[in-house]
């Protein structure tokens, strides 16, 4: 045996051992999700689990949804999906039919569930299993300008407003100084986006879909609301068409003071400190209950982002105290960014959270939605008929904008959109 | 080793990383991809075996249908805009040859800038209420001008021209490598024998350019089939639909509503209808190709 031998052998046994023992104790959890900079809120609170959780290394990617949707499909096929992953409520049904989540039923007492807004917690039930749980949820609410309503001496919106009542804001609120027929301001603003459209007709008590989620069936009362949002732009011209605002973000018409209302998701109350900064006053309201909606049928529009484990995740026991512990009180209130609420009630009640020196003052009035009936409106291909992101010309979106452009009528849209998406779904 | 071997086993040998990533990164996939065409997949779940239905689908939906058409008008508008523009400019780069580097650049610079930046510089350009070409021609005294990108009759003309002004500069090089190839004594013979600078063009200038025009010509039109970033940037495919084209409509299915089998079949009829344009193309040549 040479003198290399004599050193080499020892040592590379001596590293194996190291090696070995390492593995044992050291635990990598890996952890993925669709928000960088969220995730960059959240550094904290994973540094805390890994301090009280000693060995264990939380791996954590985050990158945009339009990367992380086809990236933890990639996965999924490879069968490599993280311990831990974001889940939307669009996409948990076709998750955890394709046996993708782990089922968490059973790990959490009633009694801790008590302390999480029930409306969102009931979105990862899926069938009879819990396959995700909420870390926060958001909803669409109404948007309005206090200087403008002050200015044309309007009622701020009231918890009580019908339909009429907000029409006759949206008139009063409307100005075209040069009377050249284009308002310098509108009352409203919206287009056939799901956040824009959807909350009227869940709070007129009406549905897209039938009981079970298969196929588009438009109640009588969603076609009352498409009607009346149709009168907005076409018969009272207090909201623009939407090519009249082509090649402004959608997200800052109200922003940039253009419109004088606006009802769009909570999340947009970051974009709105943002581009509007102290530019004006305003405040959010919850969308007024339409005419055919009663106490029992009036529901808000309002969905969870969860966490979730994968069903071959090799540690689901600390996968789930790590997502007790990113969903409850490991978390602080400035984790939840802008509108997003937190799921776990005591944070959401913060005074933290609250923000009562930031625009809007009542941000309070999200907590509310959380208690009421809610509706998340998704089902199997949602993406598809409903025409969302980057196929927002195409499904439901499509045709409706069509028809505020004035180049279809809406009997004609609602049967095309029908007739498209039964087909999207019937497939 | 047989001396052959001997002879050709070095190249292999230096191929093989080329080969080999070829047969992974390129054939695998595409034969995959071929296969999935016949399955409904939705890359996180189990695929089924769904036979031609995919393909009965495409064939028999109205929005297919729509698609097709777009993609067809596309092709029409973007391939003779592109291939006229580029052989004018190429021409008047090519008389005037000492001072055309910087025209040369500034035409060829819109081919390498980021798609998506010179888009959305485009998207601000169409903008209705604020962009500059309406408020250009309010200027002008006309105050009825279109929603460039919300309005079907113009959307997809818009892309096309987006798209036409990006790739101008590429084919616009390649035609004037080939002009450079012709021989000037060609004009100065015609120039003598009294030929007017458009009677040279279409007798010297296009025959002798056939080959490199023949080139650009199946360029333009496999690139008029794959038009996406334009269209994601610009108008997302809208309004309601009227800018989709195929290789848009590959993408929403594959990664939006990751219905990834029914996406392939799209991408088989794609490459078929490439494929026989091609094939149409190569029959044709003899004709018009002077080799």
């Amino acid at each position: 045996m040479t003198l290399t031998k004599h050193i080499w052998l020892p040592l590379m046994a001596a590293s194996a051992l190291a090696t070995s023992m390492a593995a044992a104790q050291d635990t990598t959890l890996s952890y993925m999700m669709w928000d960088p900079e969220q995730l960059e809120a959240e550094r904290a609170a994973i540094a805390e689990f890994e301090a009280s959780n000693p060995g264990v290394t939380v791996e954590a990617l985050a990158m945009p949804p339009e990367d992380y949707w086809p990236r933890l499909s990639a996965l999924a096929a490879a069968g490599d999906l993280p311990d831990v992953f974001a889940m939307s409520s669009g996409f948990v049904q076709s998750w955890a039919d394709a046996g993708n989540l782990a089922d968490l039923t059973g790990l959490i007492t009633d009694e801790q569930l008590a302390q999480y807004y029930d409306s969102a917690a009931s979105v990862g039930v899926i069938g009879d299993a819990r396959v995700a749980f909420p870390q926060n949820w958001v909803a669409p609410v109404m948007y309005y300008n206090i200087d403008m309503f002050d200015a044309a001496g309007v009622e701020h919106p009231q918890a009580d407003w019908t339909w009429d009542d907000f029409l006759a804001a949206a008139q009063a609120l409307t100005v075209d100084e040069n009377e050249d027929g284009t308002p310098e301001q509108y009352g409203m603003w919206l287009y056939g986006r799901y956040s824009h459209i959807e909350p009227w007709i869940f709070r007129n008590g009406g549905r897209l879909l039938n009981a079970d989620m298969t196929a588009l069936d438009p109640s009588p009362e969603a076609v009352n609301a498409l009607e009346f949002l149709t009168s907005l732009v076409n018969e009272h011209g207090v909201a623009p068409a939407p090519a009249e605002m082509e090649g402004i973000r959608q997200q800052d018409v109200f922003a940039l003071g253009m419109a004088a209302m606006w009802v769009d998701g909570s999340w947009n109350i970051a974009n709105v400190r943002d581009i509007a900064g102290d530019s004006f006053q305003w405040g959010i309201a919850q969308v007024p209950v339409g005419p055919d909606a009663t106490e029992e049928t009036a529901r808000a529009y309002a969905w969870a982002d969860m966490l979730a484990i994968a069903t071959n995740s090799e540690q689901p026991d600390l996968a789930w105290d790590f997502i007790q512990h990113m969903v409850g009180e490991g978390r602080t209130a400035s984790d939840f960014l802008g509108g997003k609420i937190p799921a776990f009630q005591a944070i959401a009640e913060s005074e933290a959270w609250l923000e009562a020196d930031m625009q809007p003052a009542n941000k309070g009035l999200l907590l509310e939605i959380g208690t009421q009936p809610v509706e998340t409106g998704f089902s199997r291909d949602w993406s598809a008929w409903r025409g969302y992101a980057a196929s927002g010309s195409g499904g439901m979106n499509g045709e409706l904008d069509e028809v505020f452009n004035g180049r279809s009528e809406l009997d004609e849209a609602i049967e095309n959109f029908v007739a498209y998406g039964n087909d999207v779904l019937s497939r | 080793m047989t001396p052959a071997w001997r002879r050709y086993a070095p190249a292999l040998i230096f191929l093989l990383p080329a080969l080999v990533g070829l047969a992974v990164f390129r054939l695998v996939p595409i034969l995959w991809s071929f296969v999935l065409s016949f399955y409904d997949w939705q890359i996180f779940d189990q695929p089924s075996f769904t036979g031609l239905d995919n393909y009965i689908h495409i064939l028999t939906s109205p929005v297919s249908g729509q698609v097709l058409r777009n993609t067809a008008v596309f092709a029409l508008i973007y391939v003779p805009g592109s291939i006229a523009l580029s052989l004018v400019l190429a021409s008047v780069l090519n008389n005037t040859l000492r001072s055309s580097t910087f025209f040369r650049s500034a035409l060829f610079l819109p081919y390498i800038t980021s798609t998506v930046a010179v888009t959305l510089a485009w998207k601000w350009i169409f903008s209705t209420r604020f962009g500059l070409l309406n408020n250009a021609l309010a200027a002008l005294g006309i105050d009825a001008a279109p929603a460039w990108l919300a309005d079907p009759t113009y959307a997809l003309p818009a892309v096309a021209i987006v798209s036409i002004w990006k790739d101008v500069g590429f084919y616009m090089i390649l035609l004037l490598a080939g002009l450079q190839t012709i021989d000037p004594t060609y004009y100065e013979a015609a120039r003598i024998d009294g030929a007017r600078v458009v009677r040279r063009f279409f007798r010297i200038t296009v025959p002798l350019l056939s080959r490199s025009l023949f080139f650009v010509l199946i360029i333009a039109m496999v690139r008029s089939t794959q038009t996406f970033e334009i269209t994601y940037a610009l108008t997302e495919g809208g309004p309601n639909r009227s800018s989709t084209t195929l290789a848009y409509f590959i993408y929403e299915n594959a990664f939006i509503h990751f219905q990834m089998g029914y996406a392939a079949a799209l991408a088989y009829i794609l490459c078929f209808l490439l494929g026989l344009l091609t094939l149409v193309n190569f029959y044709f040549r003899r004709r018009w190709v002077h080799e």
